[in-house]
């Protein structure tokens, strides 16, 4: 079939997988990627608890402005989208 | 086109809209006026704190009626009576504390000392370092932000009217009273009542009044949701601290700090000075709160006079003219002493004594 | 001893990164600042260091141009940086930052904003299920990590950016289950004289639903999404073809997938300038409520100018040039020579031309809030359904503080950003008033959260600047 956007996925080169957690999980992940792209990677897309009804969210705006994506590392609550993976990253979440 | 009204009160915080409830209900027609929405001033952007310890000893009585009014208004204005613990890390601080907190008790306000061991098991994630703490079972908190929601409703429930951004430009008399100009059509009123918090200087101009009144520019802020820290309210020996966590784990931080800005320009700024020392001393209370994110920070304009007693009676020189505001701890104070204005415009004998808006005030200043 | 810089660019996108580049030209002394790790914005963003290497792409290049020409500029960079303060202290703006969980200050004779944009959402049922993000939030998810946000996406939205999206994940290796997006072929042959200003850029637009076509990719041209299904994941959507008027027309149609990127077009930020002191004014046609700015960026404010998206959403190419004649504007406020350039202005007024035909196609054809059911959530921070905040107005909130006090819609984490505008077509709609009377919620600072740790870092009790306490 005639392309007229080539498909690159071949052509991507990324960094050594390292090993990191999520609520305990073990995952792994590039070294230096964006944590909730890495997440997203992972299959972990449900990051949190909304309040009040208690929902599921994950990721949304990808930009450190809607905070669905907060998580908590070292008892910090910080955006997983202004993170990077790193080897032995303790992510732990308020799910 | 005008309507006329029995009376028009300018500003509809706490003390215009629980005054228009009372003259009402004592079968007055009274409209309640405001530059913005009910309840966007002071009284729905401080803290909420309703605590004892921090009123002034004169104010104490009027401060124990007031607790009573917000325990009544209740889950509606999110009234929580949680107790209350102010905290000492010095020496000075402890004095401070022992002197206040003793004429407070004496004023009537159930103020006990505490150990801060008994401090620490109660709330034991405060700092280990308090010197001296008092405690109050009757102090708490409510929602200021519901303030506007709350007397919407109970002015839409008295059938009393009420005009939100509808800011008063000038008053002028006919026969019959005044006439308040605004955008729209003039509304009559055979009386006025002066209720706009730290715009009562420029309203009370229009009446040719010159009210010594001055704004303090207070800081809150609050920090996002949190597992539960701590259960009561935690003030300082000096004041310059109230902090509380609300049921949805928000933690509310406040103690007067002071930003910028001026209630003519509409607008005061959070400054960084203030708001750091603020937020370093909460932390120091409670050293868990370094992990909490700040969300919001904001001011409120805080009307006082001189002396900072209440200007609650008639305004000088203008018949049928009356004033109210000015009151420190006006959030906590200011449901009854509305109620005690009503009385008063109404012609009945309030139940505790109002404060001439016409005395001498570098007299009593401190 | 205070430092001093003279013009401090807040924002390392395309406007106040060329911003920088004229600034860097001179002698004055200039600061870049910027929260993400490496300038570049929004749409110039940079890759991880995960990324070994990966073929350009055009906004790959441009980036990478653009901090090769920082580099060699030697203009002063402060990155990983967050703003969360700006006040005026005197004679001089105070700009307030994040870094490494540590606050700092920095004194500016002048500041530019160039705060860019946010993406604009429409609540529809499911919205805030895991595996929905924005059309913008794909974006960055390519050009930053090159990942796909799910197997088989759906991908829906306005103007030029859901074929971006769309073409993205057919580039980097991903299926899109289809294409939805309010917009008809009629709206887009309506700016085709517009957009003849710009050839280059039409053509690619072109190729990218090409592209789709031939692999046989359903383009839903005048539908939009209504449902997003699925608990914790997303299984699938339902969409409603739209009629001229925005509104839904019977006939569902779903689709299964596992993702869906979703936008409802720019808006500008505007927080910054706002806790600065500049006002706002409503304009629909350049993206909601803007920054109130001369086209030379100056403000009410002394020594504060604004660039680029800010003031009104134009696009990346409008953005460069709009850096470019803003430095230009503070250069002279400092008292550096520097005349204005008619041909930069021309260009600049050319490419605007480009850019609003493009926000006119990204500003929601459908009612925004039109296709959320009353337990449709509107503000994801808190919850809140459309019906709680119709109840709420129906009360007399009638204006976006009144209905954020009541409710806390805007008082969450995102400070309000992704349901302002959601809160205010309700009140419009129901008071029967104009979007333009209804201002959007004070701003407050921090512009983002800040650990109070951060703010109070390491003290002395003892140095705490404890004013008088109040009166006995």
């Amino acid at each position: 079939m005639i392309r007229l956007v080539p498909d690159h996925s071949a052509r991507i080169q990324r960094s050594e997988k390292v090993p990191f957690t999520f609520d305990g999980v073990a995952l792994m992940g590039c070294a230096d990627e964006n944590l909730a792209a890495a997440l997203m990677q992972a299959g972990v897309l449900h990051l949190r608890n909304a309040p009040g009804d208690g929902a599921p969210r994950g990721a949304f705006c990808m930009m450190g402005l809607c905070q669905e994506c907060v998580v908590f590392v070292d008892g910090q609550s910080v955006e997983s989208c202004r993170l990077t993976v790193s080897p032995g990253l303790a992510v732990k979440s308020r799910r | 086109m005008s309507e006329n009204h029995d009376i028009a009160i300018i500003g509809g915080g706490i003390m215009g809209c629980a005054a228009a409830l009372r003259l009402a209900s004592g079968g007055m027609a009274p409209i309640v006026l405001d530059r913005g929405d009910l309840g966007q001033g002071a009284s729905g952007v401080n803290a909420g704190t309703l605590s004892l310890q921090i009123k002034r000893v004169r104010l104490m009585p009027y401060a124990l009626k007031g607790h009573e009014e917000w325990a009544r208004m209740g889950d509606a204005v999110g009234f929580r009576r949680t107790g209350g613990y102010t905290l000492a890390f010095t020496e000075r601080e402890a004095e401070l504390l022992t002197e206040r907190q003793t004429l407070k008790a004496e004023a009537g306000a159930p103020i006990e000392f505490v150990t801060n061991n008994q401090v620490l098991s109660a709330e034991p994630n405060l700092t280990r370092r308090v010197l001296a703490a008092s405690y109050c079972h009757e102090d708490g908190y409510a929602n200021s932000s519901l303030t506007g929601q709350y007397y919407r409703g109970r002015l839409r429930e008295a059938s009393v009217p009420y005009r939100e951004r509808c800011a008063v430009t000038s008053i002028t008399r006919d026969t019959q009273g005044f006439v308040l100009h605004t955008g729209g059509p003039p509304i009559k009123a055979r009386r006025i009542l002066l209720a706009a918090g730290a715009w009562l200087k420029p309203v009370a101009a229009m009446l040719g009044v010159d009210l010594p009144v001055n704004a303090r520019i207070n800081t809150v802020s609050v920090t996002e949701r949190m597992p539960p820290l701590f259960a009561t309210v935690i003030g300082h020996a000096t004041g310059l601290l109230t902090m509380k966590q609300k049921g949805n784990g928000t933690i509310l931080i406040g103690g007067g700090w002071q930003g910028r800005g001026t209630p003519q320009e509409g607008r005061g700024e959070v400054i960084a000075d203030s708001l750091i020392p603020n937020l370093s001393l909460a932390q120091f209370a409670l050293p868990k709160l370094g992990q909490a994110r700040v969300l919001r920070s904001w001011t409120g304009f805080e009307a006082n006079v001189p002396d900072f007693y209440p200007l609650a009676g008639e305004l000088p020189g203008v018949p049928d003219a009356f004033v109210l505001g000015c009151v420190r701890g006006g959030y906590t104070i200011g449901p009854y002493i509305g109620r005690l204005m009503g009385d008063f415009i109404l012609g009945h004998s309030p139940e505790m004594p109002l404060f001439n808006p016409g005395r001498d005030f570098e007299k009593d200043a401190t | 001893m205070r430092d001093i810089v003279d013009i401090s660019i807040v924002g390392a996108g395309p406007a106040g990164a060329t911003a920088a580049l004229v600034v860097g030209q001179t002698e004055c002394r200039s600061l870049l600042i910027d929260e993400q790790r490496q300038a570049g914005g929004q749409v110039w963003r940079a890759k991880d260091r995960s990324i070994l290497s990966a073929p350009a792409t055009p906004e790959s290049r441009s980036g990478d141009n653009l901090r090769e020409r920082l580099a060699a500029s030697g203009v002063s960079q402060m990155t990983d940086t967050r703003v969360w303060q700006i006040e005026r202290q005197g004679e001089h703006w105070v700009i307030h930052t994040l870094r490494n969980g540590t606050a700092g200050r920095l004194y500016s004779r002048a500041v530019i904003l160039a705060t860019g944009a946010r993406e604009e959402a429409q609540p529809v049922r499911g919205w805030t299920t895991p595996g929905v993000i924005g059309l913008a939030g794909a974006t960055a998810l390519f050009k930053q990590s090159i990942r796909l946000p799910g197997r088989a996406s759906v991908v829906a939205g306005t103007g030029p950016l859901v074929f971006f999206v769309a073409s993205e994940i057919r580039r980097l290796g991903g299926t899109v289950a289809a294409v939805v997006t309010p917009n008809t072929r009629a709206d887009w042959l309506a700016r085709l004289p517009s957009m003849m200003a710009r050839p280059d850029l039409l053509w690619r637009g072109g190729r990218w639903v090409a592209d789709l076509m031939l692999a046989s990719v359903p383009i839903y041209w005048g539908h939009a999404v209504k449902s997003v299904s699925g608990d914790d994941r997303v299984i699938g959507v339902t969409l409603c073809r739209l009629a001229t008027d925005g509104t839904p027309l019977p006939g569902d149609i779903g689709i299964a997938a596992d993702s869906v990127c979703l936008g409802g077009g720019l808006a500008p930020s505007i927080e910054a300038a706002q806790l600065a002191g500049v006002a706002v004014r409503y304009r629909p046609d350049l993206g909601g409520w803007v920054s109130e700015a001369e086209s030379d960026g100056s403000t009410a404010r002394e020594g504060l100018f604004l660039a680029g998206d800010s003031c009104g959403i134009r696009g990346a190419v409008a953005a460069e040039l709009h850096g470019q004649i803003v430095a230009r504007t503070a250069l002279r406020h400092i008292g550096q020579a520097s005349a204005s350039d008619p041909a930069l202005e021309r260009a600049y007024r050319r490419a605007s031309r480009f850019g609003e035909a493009m926000t006119a196609l990204s500003v929601l054809r459908a009612d925004p809030i039109g296709l959320a059911t009353p337990d449709t959530v509107v503000c994801r921070c808190e919850s809140l359904t459309r019906r709680a905040i119709e109840d709420e107005i129906e009360s007399g909130a009638v204006s976006s503080n009144a209905v954020k006090s009541g409710q806390r819609a805007g008082m969450g984490p995102c400070g309000g950003k992704y349901c302002q505008s959601s809160v205010a077509r309700l009140i419009a709609l129901q008071e029967n008033r104009a979007l333009s009377e209804i201002a959007p919620p004070t701003p407050r600072p921090p512009i983002r959260p800040v650990p109070v740790s951060a703010l109070a870092g390491d003290f002395d009790y003892g140095d705490l600047p404890m004013p008088k306490p109040a009166p006995l």
